[in-house]
């Protein structure tokens, strides 16, 4: 089927993106697209006007400043699998990113769109809320940035204004001691999560775990926080007990839905099993990334 | 608002101008207004890959794109892979290992796994069979088990090694693109061959795998 008949936009600038944004009504931004056109084919969306954002080249980055790991609107999930920034340190994107969906779609989908989605079944907003990330977004009174925890309200809705454009999504850049890792349970390549977890862990001094970070993908109506999964892991030592804890308890704050992929007790379980293997990965990691940098 | 726009397309090494609508997609623009009916829609979905052409070098699903989107950009269909300096006038060392390993059976999402497997083999001559299924897990083929496309792709990259003057990108003598090889008057026994000491004959596994 084709899409609905739409005006459109290229702007070139952010301003000039903002103030179609502004202006207009019935609008959809389009970055790669490669969720949105299928629902504009079969006119699930129909709005007016499309605001192609691709020519805005202000918007193509991924890089290290500032203390974050920047992604600008424009960089594509190839680009992590191909950015040399985006080393052992960033497990969890290193993870991530050969597991979206299939190359081609990978070539051209981004990861702010995925975010700015806000699919439930998307995975990098897990990502995001494991690494305590933000986004930036520019309105008519300039930016603002939103944490990860406040972004997701609902499936498809997120708490960016009409008038808002996301610009960037961005996580610290990871401490030495820090270790980070995705796990992705579907049943072949290109298909959305059937469950998903994002785990990040930091160790102190000691070898304790001083701050943890799990996001959770298909199992709630947005990507959502274990915060007491989180909470236990706190001051502990890694191990597969302390992790076995941690995943029953990311299973227990999970609420997946019965469908044609597996019934809720199975997603439950599947939360606690993903859990508990990106736990140990991003554990590992973060003593890898100590050894690292003790030559 | 239901105005076309002009775009200017480099189809296969070619400049194309057309008007489209906005909401025209890549596909129903290299099919409907191009003509060039070798970029099949297998599923109207994104899922299949069928549909799966290079813009500027990358492989992309041609149903995931609206045609404006790649104004002013390069486009590479099928239609093109003969003409490549590879091919020395004749098939692709990619169609030709399709052919040789029976990298088909029904041949619909073939086009597309063609175009990935020419994506993978520009970056990486030569791929391990796990970057070849990583390569086409974007392209589904319901008839052959991936076994034979996969042994396709390796064919191909074998093919490449051995002349990798003529490796796409590579330099491209005159020799090799007008292999007279090609002139059916080469070959003076009428049978179609269309003049077979073309392309091969420097390859010592020329028709061994037959």
């Amino acid at each position: 089927m084709k899409a609905a008949r739409f005006e459109h936009h290229e702007p070139e600038t952010v301003g000039e993106a903002v103030s179609l944004l502004e202006s207009l009504d019935e609008l959809t931004i389009l970055a790669g697209g490669q969720s949105l056109i299928p629902m504009l084919r079969f006119r699930l969306a129909r709005p007016d006007t499309v605001v192609d954002i691709n020519g805005i080249d202000d918007l193509d980055y991924l890089r290290e400043d500032d203390g974050y790991l920047k992604l600008g609107a424009l960089a594509r999930h190839a680009d992590v699998q191909e950015a040399a920034v985006v080393d052992e340190r960033y497990g969890s994107f290193v993870d991530t990113a050969p597991l979206v969906a299939d190359p081609q779609i990978r070539n051209r989908g981004t990861i702010v769109g995925s975010i700015a989605q806000a699919d439930p079944k998307g995975d990098w907003g897990s990502v995001l809320i494991a690494h305590d990330g933000e986004v930036v977004a520019r309105g008519p009174d300039g930016d603002r940035t939103i944490p990860a925890d406040e972004l997701f309200l609902l499936p498809y809705d997120t708490s960016v204004e009409d008038d808002e454009l996301i610009t960037e999504a961005r996580i610290p850049v990871p401490d030495e001691r820090e270790g980070s890792a995705y796990h992705k349970l579907k049943r072949k390549t290109g298909d959305y999560a059937m469950a998903g977890v994002a785990a990040r862990v930091r160790l102190d001094g000691d070898g304790r775990i001083e701050d943890a970070g799990i996001g959770m993908t298909a199992v709630d109506i947005t990507n959502a926080r274990a915060s007491e999964a989180e909470a236990h892991l706190e001051g502990e030592r890694p191990s597969a007990e302390v992790f076995e804890v941690a995943g029953d308890l990311a299973a227990e704050e999970s609420n997946p839905e019965s469908d044609e992929h597996g019934a809720a007790a199975y997603k439950e379980r599947m939360v606690s099993v993903l859990a508990q293997r990106a736990l140990g990965d991003a554990a590992d990691r973060a003593g890898v990334t100590k050894r690292r940098a003790t030559p | 608002m239901t105005d076309e726009r002009e775009i200017t397309l480099t189809v296969n090494g070619t400049d194309r101008t057309l008007e489209v609508e906005p909401r025209k997609l890549l596909v129903h623009a290299i099919r409907e207004d191009l003509d060039l009916t070798g970029t099949h829609i297998g599923c109207d979905t994104g899922n299949c890959g069928a549909c799966t052409v290079l813009v500027d070098g990358e492989p992309i699903k041609s149903c995931l794109s609206f045609a404006v989107q790649a104004d002013g950009s390069e486009v590479q269909t099928v239609e093109g892979m003969e003409e490549l300096p590879a091919a020395e006038g004749d098939l692709h060392p990619l169609q030709e290992g399709f052919r040789e390993e029976h990298g088909l059976q029904c041949g619909y999402c073939t086009p597309g796994m063609l175009m990935s497997g020419k994506a993978l083999l520009d970056e990486t001559p030569n791929p391990d069979e796990d970057e070849i299924r990583e390569a086409i897990s974007g392209n589904l083929c319901r008839c052959t088990g991936y076994q034979n496309i996969v042994k396709s792709i390796e064919y191909a990259s074998e093919e490449l090694a051995e002349t990798p003057a003529a490796a796409d990108g590579g330099a491209v003598t005159p020799d090799q693109r007008f292999d007279d090889g090609d002139d059916p008057a080469d070959c003076e026994t009428g049978c179609g061959c269309r003049g077979t000491t073309g392309r091969g004959g420097d390859s010592d596994t020329e028709g061994t795998s037959t």
